[in-house]
């Protein structure tokens, strides 16, 4: 069966109501293609062509089609939430490596982790607001809960920097630790983890000012969150450890759980019934998926090389970190390219 | 091919969780993960190579041989010793080290300009929707860039000075392809990677056309006689097509250097005037004797007289002053 004819079953697949509640999407960053899984059969149903370098994806804010960055061709391309089918190229987004929509959806962000800048758009219309030009390579962005301010962890020069959406200045850029990458607002809106990757641990941090109030030892390259749901708990990927460790937030951090995921895990989603987690293995091509109740790898799925962002087609309804915090920001984790 | 694939990458990522990226991590190095990943992807592709020309190429080198043993065999050991540092990744290494910035700087700044490679995908969408189109379309394009270059390294004076390297042998082999000297090297990797990035091949990709086309040059320095036919000689580069273009010039052919140029496929020779087909053979070599005096020289003798000879022809001043002297 040639490439057209397996793309045509996958989008006809994807079309029908079944498929689509049970696909997967996965960015393979290093060959320009994205895989559709099937959840439930765990195998690579597709593989289709996607702009250059695609990193990461995320919903909309009306929930209807799924933007890739295609960061090589400054682009969006969006995907039909619907019938997995393309809809639309945004063109003139300057190297969209990590992005992210505001929780009020107003604000739509991205790291141009190569450019080395943070571009801030009117998300109705894409229409550039701001761009800031700052050093340090900019990786992973997180929003407050009032959607005033906009974090960007900066992996080079190992700082955290703020900036005010509104007038698109910066409002503090501090030292945080060796080369930060993950960064997420905890639901009290008053602390924000940081996962350093050059270091064995993650931060606290005040969003006010940026100060380090505490850090918590979880693993080699800690990399990138992603929240278990229930507003306590948070997935963390350890890159050089080869560890997805589970944290717990209430009160001060702690790791609660760990599951031993080989090849660089990534990006990381959570099947819409909260059983599973499926991990993006960057050097193995496969996305690993673990029980979440027994944290132990339950089967994995080969993909194609250096496989990034992972996303859930079911999991349209806005993913939820906490007291009904909405996380806009793609929930895929950023490497040292 | 799965199976394949996951030995492959199963291996990859083992050397590099277990020996690269400790120490990475170790000295704060984690800017160079990625590449670093990439990197031993490099040095297992140079490992096949060699393999596969250390026992596939030299075996039909050893049984149709097309120049028999002779004084000149030692001359090949420094060769191997070319095609162990390329392959292995040591003279690939230092040349990344050294152009990777200036590239960065190049592509970030068209980049930021707003400019966009004109991809092929845009102009011929189904090539996007076949990756063995889409490869053999890149490789063909890489080729003809390669062919260029090598017609620079023989057109200008001090290009050639470094590119004459490469011809001294004159027992050319399957290990001679190797054999440059390393501003040579940087200067097509340079020029390849740029142009590579224009026409947006992809990471994967470039490693791919890079290994193939590599062995295929390997194979076009055999010492046999072979020829892939009327036809196949003009799709592909075969011995026999190279091997005029190593040949030793003479009263009757001076520029017979200066044909067969294409490194994989002989159609840019054909388009552009330059190739010829003849059975004939006929030594290798250079026809001038202080280039032939690279022969006997180890690799680090060789760069150094090399570039002593490139310096000299790029500033001829300097060159008339030391031969006043």
């Amino acid at each position: 069966m040639n490439r057209l004819s397996i793309a045509a079953l996958a989008l006809s697949l994807v079309t029908s109501g079944a498929a689509r509640a049970d696909s997967v999407l996965v960015l393979n960053s290093e060959e320009a293609s994205y895989s559709i899984l099937s959840r439930s059969t765990r195998t690579e149903v597709a593989r289709l062509p996607v702009g250059r370098e695609p990193h990461h994806l995320i919903l909309s804010p009306d929930g209807k089609e799924v933007l890739i960055g295609s960061t090589a061709t400054n682009e969006l391309l969006s995907l039909d939430i619907k019938t997995g089918e393309r809809k639309r190229v945004v063109k003139g987004i300057l190297d969209p490596y990590h992005l992210g929509f505001s929780p009020d959806g107003k604000w739509f962000v991205t790291a141009a982790y190569r450019l080395d800048h943070v571009d801030i758009y009117h998300a109705d219309g894409f229409r550039l607001a701001g761009r800031i030009f700052i050093d340090g390579l900019p990786s992973h962005i997180a929003f407050d809960t009032e959607s005033k301010t906009v974090f960007v962890t900066l992996q080079q020069s190992g700082r955290l920097a703020a900036f005010d959406l509104a007038t698109q200045t910066l409002k503090w850029n501090v030292p945080v630790g060796n080369a930060p990458a993950g960064v997420v607002m905890l639901p009290d809106d008053k602390r924000m983890l940081v996962a350093l990757t050059g270091e064995d641990r993650i931060v606290t941090v005040d969003p006010k000012d940026g100060s380090v109030k505490g850090s918590l030892q979880t693993g080699k390259g800690a990399h990138n969150f992603f929240p278990k749901g229930d507003g306590r708990h948070y997935f963390l990927s350890n890159r050089i450890e080869g560890v997805v460790s589970l944290i717990d937030t209430k009160d001060e951090p702690k790791v609660v759980g760990s599951v031993r995921i080989p090849g660089g895990p990534d990006c990381m989603d959570i099947t819409p019934d909260g059983r599973e987690l499926w991990v993006t293995q960057r050097f193995l091509r496969r996305v690993a998926i673990v029980d979440i109740d027994t944290m132990k790898v339950v089967g994995n799925v080969p993909v194609g090389k250096s496989p990034h962002g992972v996303f859930m087609l079911k999991s349209t309804a806005t993913v939820t970190a906490g007291t009904g915090v909405p996380v806009r920001a793609a929930s895929t984790a950023v490497d040292p390219k | 091919m799965r199976d394949l694939i996951d030995i492959w990458v199963g291996v990859q990522a083992w050397l590099f969780e277990t020996l690269v990226s400790p120490v990475l991590f170790h000295f704060g190095l984690m800017a160079w993960y990625e590449p670093g990943y990439g990197a031993v992807e490099f040095v297992m592709l140079g490992v096949v190579q060699i393999a596969v020309i250390a026992i596939g190429m030299r075996f039909f080198e050893r049984r149709w041989p097309l120049e028999k043993s002779g004084k000149d065999d030692d001359l090949i050991m420094v060769d191997r010793i070319y095609t162990v540092l390329n392959k292995l990744g040591l003279i690939p290494l230092g040349i990344f080290i050294l152009t990777y910035p200036l590239v960065q700087e190049i592509e970030l700044a068209v980049r930021s300009w707003g400019y966009m490679p004109p991809r092929l995908e845009r102009l011929l969408p189904w090539i996007g929707d076949n990756a063995l189109i889409s490869f053999l379309v890149y490789f063909v394009l890489y080729d003809l860039a390669a062919y260029w270059l090598h017609r620079g390294q023989h057109a200008f004076g001090w290009w050639w000075a470094l590119h004459s390297l490469h011809h001294s042998q004159r027992r050319v082999t399957v290990w001679t392809d190797d054999r440059n000297h390393v501003i040579d090297d940087l200067l097509i990797t340079l020029g390849l990677v740029l142009f590579s990035q224009l026409v947006g091949v992809q990471p994967g990709e470039y490693v791919i056309i890079l290994m193939v086309g590599r062995l295929i040059e390997s194979w076009s320095h055999a010492n046999v006689d072979m020829s892939f036919g009327w036809l196949g000689d003009r799709l592909l580069v075969s011995p026999r097509f190279h091997r005029l273009h190593h040949a030793l010039s003479t009263p009757g052919e001076r520029h017979i250097q200066n044909h067969n140029f294409a490194p994989v496929f002989p159609i840019w020779d054909i388009l552009f005037g330059t190739a010829i087909y003849d059975a004939g053979t006929r030594p290798t070599g250079v026809d001038d004797a202080a280039v032939d005096a690279d022969n006997g020289r180890g690799w680090l003798t060789q760069q150094v007289t090399v570039f002593g000879r490139f310096v000299r022809a790029l500033l001829p001043r300097f060159s008339r002053r030391a031969s006043a002297r």
